[in-house]
């Protein structure tokens, strides 16, 4: 089982995680279709709305609370329409109230670490990271 | 900083320290926060099998924060997989009986421990004395809202819903690493289901542990030089590695007899690896008046100590001694294992030893006599061990043999 990397929306919807691979994100639960089962999970960042949908088949049911934080963590699939892509997520944890600037904060102290080991693996994030600079 | 050594190529670089030092490293009686990763990566001790190495560091627990993102429930323990962001890795998590329910399967089979039955007289004791010193404070009625039981039930609901986690819960494992069916896991000794609402303690592990890994784990293991030269360290465990050696060479090829320079070139790699390779070329034989270098010196005194250790066990004697260092393999000596044969045929004829076989004291004083002065007991025993194997001879107590 491949782990689920922790990613910001941004990051993937420039596709910093491959199809297939394992992905942990987070943003704010702005809309959620039930006999779809999608949810479509938000974030600002530079002064940019940046958008996710989320497959919640796996998850179902959850108790929805729209404008609320949620964190998801789930593998990355071609998104219906073949226009970006999509999180089939199989876990979904409501985390509203939590300290977003910290925890970039930690995503990137993590990130920092792992840039100074060399690992090849943080080039990917990080890779991302550059084209929407914090 | 000391790369880890997951490539082949740096495994034959890098050694480990003896087995014996680890204890001066506080990361090996620490609980590690390590990266699952880094747990999955790391390299297995060859002296101690269930040790692992990080960066030189002997590591025996971890420490981990993560989802659970699989789950296999038997009845006795769960196996939960647990993802830091790093990796996933198995968890095994046993399951306390104590607070099992009374309708479980597992108690009705009457696995009620003696403790559990100790615990749970204990803390009715406690309730009742809590119960009546409450009573005394806030009036009588006071005592009819503390049930012991009912506090019990509360507690056993609170120690399960702790250890029974469902997918997509955060779950804190502490215990040692295990490599099962060449798979990683962790045995765990304390696992808990961790409430993080707003994601407290995962940001706060995620600033820790970069931290650790820069302060501690990631700076190699120095041993200082008063530690290296400890006699009762690196020494003896030199020595057992040179024993060792020796002891494969002269099974795998199959020796009779050697010198001490035919084996000396196998202890090489063991001594300090500074190259003084020019003298030792030239003067093999040289004398310590003419300053051998440091090396050689050593060299030839782990020699002399592991043949001295070899000689004692009896694996190999030196029937004559004299200027030429000759050793004889104990075994494979073919004119020993026969004169000892002869002895006992011999002498096994004579009534006096007809019925009950020669005394490993006799058969060793003529043995001494006949065939060589510097042959041991331990010598000696390891020839019958061979001789009784082959069917040649039998022993009829625990010290006497006679020939078949």
């Amino acid at each position: 089982m491949s782990p689920a990397v922790f990613h910001f929306l941004w990051e993937v919807n420039f596709g910093a995680v491959k199809e297939g691979d394992s992905v942990r994100t987070f943003g704010r639960l702005v809309s959620y279709q039930p006999e779809e089962s999608k949810a479509t999970l938000s974030i600002q960042h530079a002064a940019r709305q940046h958008q996710v949908v989320v497959q919640t088949t796996f998850v179902e049911p959850f108790d929805p609370i729209i404008g609320a934080q949620y964190i998801v963590l789930g593998e990355i699939e071609k998104a219906e329409g073949g226009d970006g892509v999509m999180v089939h997520a199989r876990v979904l944890n409501c985390v509203d109230g939590v300290n977003l600037a910290l925890l970039q904060r930690g995503v990137n102290e993590q990130r920092s670490y792992f840039r100074e080991r060399g690992e090849s693996k943080g080039d990917a994030a990080t890779a991302a990271q550059q084209r929407a600079p914090l | 900083m000391q790369p880890e050594a997951t490539e082949p190529e740096e495994d034959s670089v890098w050694e480990e320290p003896p087995s014996m030092l680890w204890g001066l490293d506080p990361m090996f009686n620490a609980f590690n926060r390590l990266y699952v990763k880094d747990i999955l990566h790391m390299r297995e001790s060859c002296q101690v099998s269930g040790i692992y190495f990080y960066n030189s560091h002997p590591i025996f627990k971890v420490d981990v924060l993560g989802t659970v993102v699989y789950k296999r429930e038997r009845e006795d323990f769960f196996c939960y997989g647990v993802d830091d962001g790093t990796g996933v890795i198995n968890s095994l998590c046993w399951k306390d009986e104590q607070w099992r329910e009374q309708g479980d399967p597992a108690t009705r089979k009457c696995r009620y421990s003696h403790y559990s039955c100790v615990s749970t007289l204990f803390v009715f004791t406690v309730g009742c004395v809590l119960s009546s010193v409450w009573a005394r404070a806030f009036g009588s009625s006071a005592c009819e809202d503390f049930n012991p039981a009912s506090e019990l039930k509360k507690l056993r609901q609170a120690q399960h819903s702790s250890s029974h986690l469902e997918i997509g819960e955060l779950l804190r494992v502490r215990g040692p690493v295990k490599t099962s069916r060449q798979q990683r896991e962790i045995m765990a000794s304390t696992y808990y289901k961790v409430s993080d609402p707003v994601m407290a303690v995962q940001i706060s592990w995620m600033m820790e542990v970069p931290q650790l890994y820069r302060q501690c784990y990631d700076k190699p293991f120095h041993l200082d030089s008063s530690a290296q030269n400890i006699q009762g360290g690196s020494a003896s465990y030199l020595l057992g590695r040179a024993t060792r050696i020796l002891k494969d060479f002269l099974k795998e090829k199959e020796v009779t007899r050697f010198r001490p320079y035919d084996v000396q070139d196998l202890l090489q790699p063991l001594v300090s690896r500074q190259p003084q390779k020019t003298a030792s070329e030239q003067e093999p034989e040289a004398g310590p008046s003419s300053g051998p270098p440091t090396s050689f010196k050593q060299l030839r005194e782990l020699l002399q100590k592991s043949l001295q250790i070899l000689q004692d066990e009896g694996l190999v004697f030196r029937k004559v001694k004299c200027q030429d260092e000759v050793y004889h393999v104990t075994e494979r000596d073919k004119d020993l294992l026969m004169a000892v044969r002869d002895i006992l045929r011999e002498d096994c004829r004579r009534e006096k030893y007809a019925e009950k076989g020669c005394h490993i004291l006799h058969i060793l004083s003529s043995v001494r006599q006949r065939y060589s002065r510097n042959v041991s007991k331990a010598a000696l025993v390891l020839v019958l061990k061979a001789l009784e194997c082959n069917s040649d001879i039998i022993s009829t107590s625990d010290s006497h043999y006679t020939i078949l």
